[in-house]
């Protein structure tokens, strides 16, 4: 029992990191980035690839640093040429890219699926209550702790991390105060893409890669962040931890109704809250 | 039918935002087929009361009678169909609809259908065919009116009806609402930051002041009292 | 804002109806022309991806919400066409019944996501593909998971010799007026006060209110409408291909069928039949020449979304308009 509630809360952890980045661009940019779940395909991939010549480590940081770039580059070249359309005309767009990125994914390293393993380090297991536990999957908890930590360090204490909370509750008001929004939105899609890459490098031991693997995760991550509320990041925070545990308790317990349950629940609470749970206004 | 002397009344309405009353305690009544002013600077709770009155707002409490009966419980599209119709600060119309299509529209969910009565009162009837969002501001603005005039509604409560129009289309727009309101029978609450067109129209005038009512009188009466010439009729009224 | 969505040109002649039925009759007298085989099974499938994409498309039109899921409802079309038939129900039962349920479905699923507008309504479609998908994909004992199923069709269905769904030739034709009538019917709707009141709810939801209209339920019934034509498809599928695999249900089909509508233009109601069309035979034809399939179609999105927002239909339209010196609307 504590074993699947651990289980689940390493896929909550990812999903978590995920879906934050999702939050921050939205909470700027006011659109969703239907490409994200292939940011975390690419990032695994990166890893990949560079785990092949190096080591985990290194592999992780390159992810990262890769994807960040790719997210300047997508905020440059998508996000900002359409922050005056309609949300929808994004959608599309991006909708575009995850299929450019699959196909270029699937062109260099192929079909198959390909497989990281974890490092050596964090190889072993530990015995919790008489199980044993992969101390590499423990490792994924604490790092999606330390991203939610630091976030909220982040997003209480630097200038950019206010200007985000602000630009989250009220985009009018606080595009009206004269920061420079380009750069600022910039730097928050790099983080958001950068957390992709991390959320993809640290799956990848856990999961085969293939470039489907995005697409999978991708609704996971969105149907947290619409029942968290879109654009609130303690919502996204809290389901995470729950589509975690009952995707989780899905698949021990009735596994061929266990994509069933994240939707029944998802349509459960917009029955009750519209606006998501941390959705206050209409 | 008529149950009471007063064809829209609000008692005891307060709305707050977190500690902020932004409405407090206000009682309000206007008789049936009058033109009521209600004026005051911004922040003053103007738009917070015309939310209460038509059921925009969630979260507030006291009640809303209109013409005795108790609508408080009920909702915005419950409340247009008992005859409480309204406009917004903001041009609030259907861009990609045409003229002629919005007000069949708006007039279908009314007892009757006066559409081009209203399309030829307002002279909108030579732009019927047009599409909303091609027609000038001026038009988009009697468009507004329209949308909420049609189906000769029981109360109308106007938000700034006349905000960005020139002086004179001001006047046009407060010649045909005093008309309309007259001939048809309309009780209006005016909402108007143009005190020309408040003073032309309204027999009566009533001042909100932070969330609560500083003066209520005659438009003579509203003009003799200092503080409100001062704080907020300003310079508009010599 | 970009024209995605907006502005549907609204034809208020009747000359649309002739037109139609010009088109209609002109598309019924193809199977007689064209003689291969090959070519007459290409454009049944096409045809059946039109309905698809005019379901899609129409949603988009009438609701500006961009659905990720409707495969979700032409899946469950053709698994039902399937099911219903394995659990002993008449054919002709279970062929009414595979586009009823769906749209009822729908319409109670409608209910509840039409009330998330924009972009989290676009993020919820996609969750609905899947969770279906994954249910048909892992219920292994209701329908045979990854392999799918057969559908054991009787030898007649009302009155029609079966044959006559699955041979390319007949079967084009079926689903040749099935779309035609689809498209008659969809701009028959868009033209009556109800279509009038979607599309002000669109435009201006408050407003819409503050006339005195509720705005969730007519939301709901466009949404159980596009899923209805969608079903239709589905089932046309199922007709024809006697088969059915959880690939009908998945979202890269959905997405398939969104890109048809924005490539064809869903401001008209023919747009995304157009799209359909377009869309399957450049697929066919790059099929011969390059296994980039998917990203060329996800450039071509792109290249559509941000040049030519009113698709190939908005192009001919204004095309039309300015041969003809700009008549009419």
């Amino acid at each position: 029992m504590l074993i699947n509630i651990l289980n689940g809360l390493v896929y909550g952890g990812l999903l978590y990191i995920l879906a934050v980045g999702l939050v921050l661009i939205f909470g700027l940019r006011r659109v969703v980035n239907f490409a994200h779940g292939s940011l975390f395909m690419v990032g695994g991939y990166v890893a990949f690839a560079v785990a092949a010549v190096s080591n985990f480590w290194l592999a992780l940081v390159a992810a990262i640093v890769v994807l960040a770039v790719l997210g300047v580059i997508l905020d440059r070249f998508v996000f900002r040429p359409l922050q005056h359309e309609d949300p929808i005309a994004t959608v599309l767009v991006t909708f575009g890219l995850l299929l450019v990125l699959e196909d270029v994914v699937k062109t260099i390293w192929g079909k198959d699926f390909l497989s990281l393993a974890a490092p050596p380090l964090l190889a072993g297991t530990v015995s919790i209550a008489g199980e044993t536990f992969p101390v590499y999957r423990l490792m994924v908890i604490a790092v999606a702790v330390l991203v939610a930590l630091g976030l909220s360090l982040w997003l209480r204490f630097s200038r950019i991390g206010l200007y985000v909370r602000a630009s989250s509750v009220d985009p009018v008001t606080t595009g009206m105060q004269g920061v420079d929004t380009d750069r600022v939105s910039a730097a928050v899609v790099a983080i958001g893409a950068g957390l992709a890459g991390l959320s993809g490098t640290i799956a990848a031991p856990l999961m085969a890669l293939s470039p489907s693997m995005g697409s999978f995760i991708l609704i996971d991550s969105f149907i947290v962040v619409v029942v968290g509320g879109l654009g609130s990041f303690t919502g996204a925070f809290i389901a995470a931890l729950v589509i975690g545990q009952v995707h989780n308790f899905g698949i021990v317990y009735i596994p061929w109704a266990a994509s069933m349950i994240p939707f029944l629940l998802m349509v459960a609470v917009l029955i009750w809250r519209p606006t998501g749970l941390a959705g206050g206004r209409a | 039918m008529t149950t009471s002397a007063y064809a829209i009344e609000g008692i005891d309405m307060t709305r707050r935002f977190g500690g902020f009353a932004a409405l407090d305690g206000v009682s309000l009544a206007v008789p049936h087929g009058e033109i009521r002013g209600l004026i005051g600077p911004n922040g003053a709770g103007k738009s917070t009361l015309m939310d209460v009155l038509t059921g925009r707002a969630q979260t507030w409490s006291g009640r809303v009678l209109m013409d005795g009966r108790d609508i408080s419980g009920l909702g915005a599209v419950e409340r247009r169909r008992a005859g409480l119709a309204r406009s917004f600060q903001r041009t609030n119309i259907f861009p990609d609809l045409t003229i002629d299509e919005q007000i069949r529209l708006a007039a279908a969910t009314a007892e009757r259908d006066n559409s081009d009565e209203v399309m030829a009162e307002l002279g909108l009837a030579d732009l019927a065919h047009r599409r909303a969002a091609d027609v000038s501001y001026g038009d988009q603005r009697r468009l507004d009116l329209a949308l909420a005039l049609v189906g000769r509604p029981r109360v109308l409560l106007l938000d700034e009806p006349a905000a960005g129009l020139s002086m004179q289309e001001s006047m046009v727009l407060a010649g045909i609402l005093r008309d309309l309101a007259g001939r048809w029978g309309v009780t209006v609450l005016l909402v108007e930051h143009d005190m020309e067109v408040i003073f032309s129209i309204c027999s009566r005038v009533t001042v909100l002041h932070l969330g609560k009512i500083l003066a209520d009188g005659t438009p003579d009466e509203i003009r003799r009292i200092p503080e409100v010439v001062t704080a907020y009729l300003g310079s508009s009224v010599e | 804002m970009t024209d995605i969505a907006a502005a549907p040109s609204r034809s208020r002649n009747v000359g649309f109806p002739a037109v139609l039925a010009v088109l209609g009759a002109a598309g019924c007298a193809l199977p007689f022309l064209v003689q291969s085989p090959l070519l007459l099974t290409l454009m049944t499938q096409a045809t059946i991806n039109a309905v698809l994409a005019t379901g899609v498309g129409f949603l988009l039109r009438q609701n500006g919400t961009v659905s990720f899921g409707h495969a979700a409802f032409f899946g469950l079309a053709a698994y039902a066409t399937a099911l219903l038939i394995k659990f002993g129900l008449p054919a002709e039962l279970a062929i009414v019944l595979a586009v009823v349920l769906p749209t009822l479905l729908a319409l109670l699923l409608g209910v509840v996501i039409v009330r998330i507008t924009g972009v989290a309504f676009s993020m919820l479609t996609l969750a609905v593909a899947q969770a279906f998908h994954e249910l048909f994909l892992k219920w292994r004992e209701l329908a045979n998971g990854d392999d799918g199923m057969a559908i054991a069709f009787p030898a007649k269905v009302f009155g029609l010799d079966i044959a006559i769904f699955q041979q390319p030739a007949s079967m084009f034709l079926v689903c040749w007026l099935a779309l035609v009538g689809v498209i008659l019917g969809l701009w028959l709707l868009a033209r009556s006060r109800f279509g009038t009141l979607t599309l002000a709810i669109r435009e201006n939801e408050e407003r819409a209110r503050y006339i005195g209209y509720r705005t969730v339920l007519p939301r709901a019934i466009i949404y159980a409408i596009s899923a209805a034509v969608c079903a239709l498809g589905g089932l046309l599928f199922a007709l024809y291909n006697g088969f059915v695999s959880p690939g009908t249900l998945h979202w890269s089909l959905s997405g398939e069928a969104l890109i048809m509508a924005i490539i064809g233009g869903p401001r008209l109601i023919w747009g995304p039949a157009l799209g359909g069309v377009i869309f399957f035979f450049i697929k066919n034809a790059a099929g011969d020449f390059t296994d980039h399939w998917p990203a060329v179609i996800g450039i071509t999105l792109i290249l559509v979304t941000v040049l030519l927002p009113r698709g190939v239909g908005g192009l001919l339209v204004w095309l039309g308009r300015r041969a003809g010196g700009g008549r009419g609307e």
